[in-house]
């Protein structure tokens, strides 16, 4: 018999979405306690937001504005889809979660799963992102208002609504099964290769899309429109256009299957909520393999570094590599990497084609427009967020660095070592795009220039890198989740990267303008010169940074250091 | 091996946080060839003072000699000197055992056969030989203590400094730490580790120093701080510490 203490008393109060929303708004005001540049970097984030929201405002708002009904249909099915497609997947491929709340933290509190999922919903409810959307969608009210008046005005209401709350969940299931996935180590890869497949997916489906947007009349977009409207993706836009043009019986089930669709999402996020909370305690430890050949050096060195000599820089070349394959985080920036620099040259050569010939010839889509201008332009952006990816090398490695600034590792040979580690892997991928894209223009001579534009545009983005990396570094929370981002680093990581890749793409000016003034010529010239251009700058900004991080090594490990 | 510098000097060293005082001008000299235990509650920095002594934080004033090296003027003399296990950091985890080993015996310049070597010697008297391949995020607690403590001992330093060996170690595992520092030290070594278990300390340490609210209150051999009394009476009596009456907290008895 167990010693009997006194009962538990029920509680005398009970939980409700409203505790965990001013939780949040709790936690986040603590984050910017003392933190002016945080504060600046929010409101600087906020504007940005706002701006595109009255943009998406004025877009949704522009079938009413003018009157109009015949584009409302299709301004709310692909308007709205696009919303919720890119709520589901820009999290996983770009930006990360807030995970202000994260799951765990209520792991031992007596909660019903029920009151966790409500709760967490609602804490995610309340972000600027959200009520970026919520203004946006506004304009869907306005334009159901003007064209089916009071009545369609108040179902717009609630399907924005509705579509607002779809959106959230698809984002929070998503990440969170996601997530889930890869915290097992076991079935890390296959997620991994999974979301690279998925991400891989909007590039083709965007190309498809401005091919079909050319080649099919308007009428039979309308009816793309209806089927849209008809699914989860689109169901809560139209419900009010339908009911502005006379089919009211539509808006009741549409909003019934944004519901259902709300209601299996939600579902699905408790089930991985679960897991999520459990978290480490389930994922085991890994199968031990015994037998290991080779003495400790032999094992630290992968196949990819095997060329590396056995001393500082060899290691640090080989731990590099072997971070980057294994660490989860690093892992998802390679696929972002692989993913984008594949479909943002293809989408601005071909795309861009696309619409100098529309205005000029009409409805024919083939090559023509792309010029080694374009071309060289978007191997400089491929190039420059490349090197992106490094801006936050140290914030990877979190207080680990401290072994660094305790074996007293000179900061040249460090940002030479991470930068030969990461070329290691992104250097092959740079060259398949350098060959990829020519190619698929039908331009194979333009090769040797796409690829010393890129050469350039690389090494020239990895020494600003250099600096960016050593001066704006900042922690990233120790958990196990690729996504999670801390709270306010999400606006602080977009700021650092961008000012740094204003200043690479400056760099990286030179072979553009080379390309636009030099003619045939450069077609030969620019691989020599953008391979001497990229590697003597990496080389300078590991050289020069490197001073730098020499006299700022114990700031940096703090500023990589999470708060606990 | 007693040089004529002690193996660690601290003047003076201070640190504060956005205005707080965490450490308030730390003196101390650490003998060659001492076991030297740094008490302190929770939160008297006890990391902050020893983060500072081997260059991991940089102080806003004082300064720190390791075996007559500056710490701040002459790191690379020093920290070659130096062994380090900081609590709460994080080792480069996603290596194996072995891996992470033969990482810091290159990081330190050493040659990859003697890493090869040593990093065998280590793996096999600390025990973690059978993880074979498990990543070192994979490992217990205790595992994680031994494997930092392997990486510090790798290059054969002449100090070895460490912050709370002996958190969340099993008995075994703590026995097992317990003899290599005590192997480490006979043959000429110096550490200085933190604690707040009385007991590991009073039964290991030559010297202690009693660490509260950021300044040195107690310091000596054991023998000198502690006199008649028990180490934890000496303890509680400098650091202000509270007993419980019983009456507070009535409602957990029934």
């Amino acid at each position: 018999m167990a010693v009997k203490l006194t009962e538990p008393a029920a509680p005398a109060r009970r939980v409700s979405a409203r505790h965990f929303v001013r939780l949040k708004l709790r936690v986040m005001g603590n984050n910017f306690r003392g933190q002016g540049w945080r504060i600046a970097l929010f409101v600087v984030g906020a504007v940005f937001g706002f701006w595109l929201a009255a943009s998406g405002f004025f877009l949704f708002a522009a079938p009413g504005l003018a009157d109009d009904d015949r584009y409302a249909l299709m301004v709310a099915a692909f308007g709205g889809g696009v919303l919720v497609i890119g709520w589901l997947l820009l999290p996983l491929v770009f930006f990360g979660v807030d995970e202000t709340l994260d799951p765990a933290r209520f792991a031992l509190l007596p909660l019903p799963r029920r009151t966790l999922v409500t709760g967490l919903f609602a804490a995610a409810l309340v972000s600027v992102p959200v009520i970026a959307v919520l203004v946006a969608t506004a304009g869907l009210v306005v334009t159901a208002w003007v064209l089916g008046g009071w009545s369609a005005g108040l179902v717009a209401v609630v399907g924005v609504l509705a579509g607002l709350l779809l959106c959230v969940a698809a984002s929070r299931a998503v990440t969170s099964a996601f997530a889930t996935m890869l915290r097992s180590r076991r079935v890390r890869d296959l997620a991994a290769v999974l979301l690279a497949v998925a991400a891989a997916l909007i590039g083709p489906l965007q190309i498809f899309g401005l091919a079909a947007i050319r080649e099919t009349d308007w009428t039979r977009l309308t009816g793309v429109a209806e089927v849209v409207g008809w699914t989860p993706l689109g169901a809560p836009w139209t419900a009010a256009i339908d009911v502005a043009q006379g089919r009211a019986w539509a808006a009741p089930v549409k909003l019934l299957i944004t519901a259902l669709a709300l209601g299996a999402l939600l579902l699905w996020w408790s089930r991985s909520l679960e897991s999520a909370m459990l978290g480490a305690a389930t994922a085991g430890p890994a199968p031990t393999t015994r037998g290991v050949a080779g003495g400790a050096v032999a094992q630290l060195f992968p196949r990819a570094a095997g060329w590396a000599r056995r001393g500082r820089f060899g290691a640090l070349v080989a731990r590099e590599c072997r971070y980057w394959w294994r660490d989860a985080r690093r892992r998802a920036n390679l696929i972002t990497i692989a993913v984008v620099g594949i479909f943002v040259p293809a989408m601005v050569n071909i795309g861009g084609t696309g619409f100098t010939l529309d205005e000029e010839r009409g409805l024919v889509a083939g090559g023509g427009g792309a010029s080694p201008v374009l071309l060289s332009l978007s191997m400089v952006f491929v190039g420059v967020l490349a090197s992106i990816t490094l801006a936050n090398q140290f914030g990877f490695d979190g207080s680990a660095y401290a072994a660094h600034v305790v074996a007293d590792v000179p900061g040249r040979l460090e940002l030479r070592a991470r930068f030969a580690a990461f070329s290691a892997y992104v250097l092959p991928m740079l060259a398949v795009v350098a060959v990829a894209i020519p190619l698929v223009l039908g331009e194979p001579g333009w090769i040797a220039m796409a690829a010393g534009s890129l050469a350039a545009a690389y090494g020239a983005g990895l020494a600003v890198i250099g600096f960016v990396s050593v001066l704006g570094a900042y922690s990233l929370p120790e958990t196990s989740n690729p996504f999670a981002l801390n709270s306010g680093a999400g606006v602080a990581k977009s700021a650092f990267s961008l000012v740094a890749m204003l200043a690479s793409t400056v760099a990286g000016v030179p072979v553009v303008v080379a390309a636009a003034l030099l003619g045939d010529v450069w077609l030969w010239l620019a691989l020599p010169f953008g391979v001497a251009y990229g590697l003597g700058a990496a080389l300078l900004g590991s050289y020069l940074a490197g001073d730098v991080l020499d006299r700022r090594q114990p700031e940096l490990l703090a500023t990589v250091t999470p708060r606990r | 091996m007693t040089g004529e510098h002690p193996a660690l000097a601290l003047r003076g060293l201070a640190k504060q946080f956005d205005g707080k005082v965490a450490v308030a001008g730390v003196d101390l000299d650490v003998p060659a060839g001492s076991f030297y235990g740094l008490l302190g509650p929770n939160g008297a920095g006890k990391t902050t003072t020893l983060s500072m002594a081997v260059g991991l934080l940089r102080p806003n004033a004082g300064r720190a000699w390791v075996l007559g090296h500056d710490v701040w003027g002459d790191p690379v003399g020093a920290k070659r000197l130096l062994g380090v296990m900081p609590d709460g950091v994080r080792l480069f985890d996603r290596l194996s055992g072995a891996e992470l080993l033969a990482y810091h015996g290159l990081l330190r310049g050493m040659d990859p056969a003697v890493v090869d070597q040593r990093a065998a010697e280590l793996l096999d008297v600390l025990a973690l030989g059978d993880a074979g391949r498990t990543l070192v995020v994979d490992y217990s607690a205790g595992m994680k203590k031994k494997i930092g403590l392997a990486c510090a001992l790798l290059h054969g330093p002449r100090l070895l400094v460490l912050d709370e060996p002996f958190e969340a170690v099993d008995p075994v595992s703590a026995a097992l730490i317990r003899d290599i520092l005590h192997r480490y030290v006979s043959s000429g070594g110096t550490v200085v580790f933190s604690s707040h278990v009385m007991e590991v300390v009073e039964r290991l340490c030559s010297h202690v120093a009693i660490l509260a609210e950021g300044t040195i209150k107690r310091v000596g051999t054991i023998d000198e701080v502690r006199g008649k009394r028990s180490l934890e009476d000496v303890f509680v009596e400098v650091v202000g510490g509270r007993t419980a009456t019983g009456e507070e907290l009535a409602w957990l008895s029934n």
